[in-house]
Order: structure tokens, then sequence, then C-alpha cells
């Protein structure tokens, strides 16, 4: 049988091969799963959270595995901009990856500063504005919970470069439909959506909060109907084409993404079970649409509104 | 690096530790001591993700890997009841293992409980570079005592301890190792694997002897990859600190840069 969809989907300025992402600061730079398949395959790679200055990280442990997920408090470590810009990246294009950088500032001027300097390197389709990590006093989460405070940066950031900005969002609030708005009003392109959603474990042997940082950010299957019902209210409250994440481990999980509206959908905590997960979700999905006489992904996109 | 490993048998060696026998050829070919496979125990949401397990030994020609676990938790309660013939998913052979210096003899060994499984992987290396070995080996009582005889090379030397004074030395491990050094013991080189307690007390003893000492660590893992940089443990390095991630950049690591 002739192979009939077409997986490219458009999010407003960006076009990506296919819908199927790796999310932020579960594929590190890219070389780690390079032995398994080659990067250029995923729809996007958003790389791991970057800041202005090198990021030690939180105190171990910075994991716990949970029922259907697990617990992380790594803190953004990583290299910073100037190594990141000296050696991941051009790593990274060699590969002819679809490269968007998480950014992760501890000020407004550190966004703006990361945005500029971003913006004026080639390789780099897209900036995810991490407005909530949990793990981090200075991890965006500070700007992320106010409505106010995310219009605000996401202008300044938006006056600052060039490349399609999307807005990554927190599910740690009342009203995500607000914060959605406030980042469309302050000139996002894209949102993503959702962050982890912050939690704890005990050590009942000590009586102490497990992990190091004393809570973490919780993913996996466990978090996916919570994440899916908030895709389908900002799909409502927003214009703006939506990136949907959190739990997908299988392609009828990516598909509830989309039909809840989202345009293309990232695969995180997954791929630290199955290194495949991603190629493996691509070529279902093409099965899937082909076996329903679909064109490409826009036939499911938002169904569960229609 | 990922691959289908067959369930060849596994073998309850005492109350609650098992030898499991992984059929895997490439991996068994590859594997050095020190490196772990990171198995998914069972295809369920609970246990949930990979389980790292350090190479106990891969007999020669036999495309066979040795796993020697204890029953701590679930993840590895449910891989105590792993049937016979059944396959399990494997990454691997992963991290960095010991390095044995050339010249350097003789090795010992410092095991605690569960650690002494990569140390009998490394026992088999040191034994055909024709170095002297000493194991010492500790554990709380005579019921955890693994039958070593069966994975040890012949020309071994083992000094035992348990911490109940039920069979050898009473009391630990590392206080059976600093008397046999008082005693003029003069290691090449020491490879050391245990709870952590036990490593940082060998590695702060070791400030005063000075030999060379590799230990390996363990940490959580999720991806055993160097990706999500999970495993992180503090090392330092011509004076600057950073955190280095157990599963790429160890599990061994210099017992003088780990920074307890």
């Amino acid at each position: 049988m002739v192979n009939m969809a077409d997986l490219r989907v458009r999010l407003g300025p960006l076009t990506l091969k296919n819908p199927v992402m790796a999310a932020a600061g579960t594929f590190g730079f890219g070389a780690e799963y390079a032995p398994f398949f080659a990067p250029e395959k995923l729809g996007a790679l958003v790389v791991n959270g970057l800041t202005l200055r090198p990021r030690e990280g939180n105190p171990p442990p910075r994991l716990a595995e949970t029922p259907a997920g697990m617990l992380n408090a790594i803190g953004l470590q990583n290299p910073g901009l100037k190594i990141f810009l000296e050696e991941e990246l051009p790593r990274l294009k060699s590969g002819r990856v679809a490269v968007i950088v998480n950014i992760a500032g501890e000020s407004e001027e550190e966004y703006v500063i990361l945005a500029r300097e971003l913006s004026a390197v080639p390789g780099i389709i897209a900036l995810e504005i991490n407005l909530s990590c949990p793990n981090v006093k200075q991890g965006g989460l500070q700007f992320g919970t106010s409505a106010a405070a995310i219009a605000k940066l996401v202008s300044k950031v938006r006056q600052a470069c060039a490349l399609p900005l999307i807005v990554k969002l927190t599910p740690n609030v009342t009203d995500i439909s607000e914060l959605a708005r406030a980042a469309e009003s302050g000139g996002a392109d894209i949102l993503s959506l959702v962050n982890t959603l912050m939690g704890m474990v005990i050590d009942v042997d000590t009586g102490r909060p497990f992990l190091g940082n004393i809570t973490g950010g919780l993913s996996g299957p466990a978090i996916r109907p919570v994440a899916v019902r908030m895709v389908y209210e900002v799909y409502r409250a927003t214009g703006l084409p939506l990136i949907g994440m959190g739990g997908i481990m299988e392609v009828d999980d990516a598909l509830q993404f989309m039909m809840a509206g989202a345009r293309a959908v990232a695969v995180g905590t997954a791929n630290f079970i199955d290194p495949y997960t991603v190629p493996r979700l691509i070529s279902a999905l093409d099965v899937y649409l082909d076996a329903k006489g679909f064109n490409g992904p826009e036939n499911i996109i938002g169904a569960a509104h229609r | 690096m990922l691959a289908n490993a067959r369930v060849l048998n596994l073998e309850k060696l005492t109350a609650s530790d098992y030898l499991l026998l992984l059929e895997e050829p490439q991996f068994a070919v590859q594997a050095s001591p020190g490196q772990f496979l990171h198995i998914r125990i069972k295809d369920s949401l609970a246990p949930f993700l990979r389980r790292p397990f350090s190479v106990a030994g891969a007999p020669p020609g036999k495309g066979v890997l040795q796993i020697i676990f204890r029953v701590v938790g679930k993840g590895t309660a449910v891989l105590s009841q792993a049937k016979r013939g059944t396959s399990l998913t494997c990454l691997g052979p992963l991290g960095k293992g010991f390095k044995p210096t050339p010249g350097l003899s003789p090795a010992v060994l410092l095991a605690g409980g569960m650690g002494v499984a990569p140390l009998l992987f490394l026992a088999h290396l040191l034994a055909k570079e024709q170095k002297k070995i000493l194991l010492f080996y500790g554990v709380a009582s005579i019921t955890e005592l693994l039958p070593l005889k069966r994975f040890l090379p012949p020309q071994v030397e083992l000094h035992l301890a348990t911490d109940d004074g039920t069979s050898g030395y009473r009391g630990p491990v590392t206080a059976l190792l600093a008397e046999a050094l008082q005693g003029g013991l003069k290691p090449g080189e020491m490879f050391a694997c245990g709870p952590r307690p036990m490593l940082q007390a060998v590695a702060g003893q070791n400030r005063g002897w000075n030999f060379p000492l590799q230990v390996s660590l363990e940490e959580r893992m999720a991806c055993g990859l160097g990706a999500c940089q999970g495993c992180a443990v503090k090392i330092r390095q011509g004076g600057e600190s950073s955190y280095r991630m157990v599963c790429c950049d160890g599990p061994v690591f210099d017992g003088q840069e780990v920074i307890w």
C-alpha cells in the first residue's frame, strides 16, 4: 500500500517534519540517544534547560520512582550559554536536527540576553521559554504562576528575538487558561504544556523528605489525564498552537493530546524506559493515520472539540 | 545497546540473594568489570523505571551474564520471580568500569554485601593479568554470606568479616582491612564497592594510606545514559567540584575525588 499520510505539522511560524518531539530535560543535548537513532528523525529536539551561567544542579538524591511515574529535582544542571554555543550546538547542527532551546533565566534580563544571543546564531528553529521549572528558586516558576509577570516577560523576550517563541506552562496553578492568555498577549507564538507537577516523597526510614531538594516534579503516565485536560482547556482559551506533553508512552496517548487540541506532542519520561519511544510513536502515528484514511495530523487535531 | 536478554536461570543463593543468568552474547562479550545492565524488570507502571545491576561475571565463550542481586524493594522482588525462558529488555553494558593499572600488585578488593558483585567480575580480569588478589568481604551475618568460591578464580585470597561475628572477623570489613594494612599488607591498588558509609570510611582512611583507590558508586537512576542527569555525585578534580553522573561518568570513580 502506498504511504498516504503526510506527517508534517505547522505550529504558527514553525513547520515540523512530524509532530513528535523530545521534551526538554529528557534527551540531553541529543548525543546520549544518538546510538539508538538519528536525532534528525525527531519532529524537534528540545534540549536541556539552558541558563546564562553554568548551573551545578541540586544535591542528590535527585530522583524518586513513584507509581506510574517519577519525581525529579535536577535543578537545571547545565553548562551555561557559552559552553552550549561553543561545544553542544555545533555538535547538534552536524546532525541536521530541528533544535529548540529551552531557556531559563534568574531574572527578566537573563531571559532577554539568552534570547538575543541564541537568535543570533544559526541552527535553532525556536526558543522555549521555561516559566515553570519547579526545582530551582530562579527556574522561572516565580514568573510562571503570575499572569501579569508572564505577559511582561514574554513581551520583553519577544522584542529581543525574532525566533518563534514557545512558552512552557506550569500545571501548578489554579487556572492554566489565564496563564495561556497572558503568554498570548505577551507575544508567544506557541504554548507547550504541561511541565511537571510538584510533588514529594518521604523516606519513612528517616522520616525526612527523600529528595535532596525536598520537592520534585512529577512526570510519567501518572500525570497524563491532568495534562490532557489542561490541553483541552487551553485549546478553548487561546488561538495559539499547542504542544502537549505529560506521560506519553504509546501512540494512543499522543492521539489523546492531539485530539484535545495539541498540534504536536513531546515525549519525556518514556525516553528513559524505551529509548526508541519517539521513532516508535512516529511510525505508529503514520500507521494510524493511514488506517483511518487521513491525509495527516490535521484530521485529528482538536477532534475532541468538534 | 538495547537487547532482549533471555532468562536462562534464576537461583536463590541465600534467603534474599539471587543469581540471575541472562543470555545475551553480544553484551557478554562487550561487558567489562564495573559496568552495569539497565534492566526493565517488568513491562508495568509499578515498578516503572529500569533498574541498574552491575555485571558479576561473563564467563568467556558462554554468551551469558551473571547478575547477583538482593531483594530490597518492589523491583527486585518482581525480578526474583522472573521465569526461565522469558526475556528482559536490557540497556547495556553501560558506564565506565574498573581500570586496573598494569604492574600494580597485589590488588586489594573491598566488598560490602552485594557490592561484591562487580568485584567478582574484576577478580577474573586481574587473575588473567597474573596479579596477587586479596578480597576483603564483609556482610552483616553468616546468613548473608554468598558462596563466593563458585564465582572467584582459585588464587583469590579471601578475608571475611561479619558484623555479628558469626563467621570470620567480627566487625566492619574496613576494620579488618585496616588491621591487615597495619600487619604489613601493601596494596598495589584497591577497588571497593559496597554501601556508601563503607566506601566513605575506606576513602577517609585512604587519605592516610594513599593507595590508588577506585570505588563503584550507586545512585537512583532514570535513563542510564547521561541524559536525565538524575544520578548525580559530587566529584572534585583539579581543585574544582561538580556533579558527575554515576551512569556515564561512573559508576567507578577515583576514591580520592568523590565528595561524600
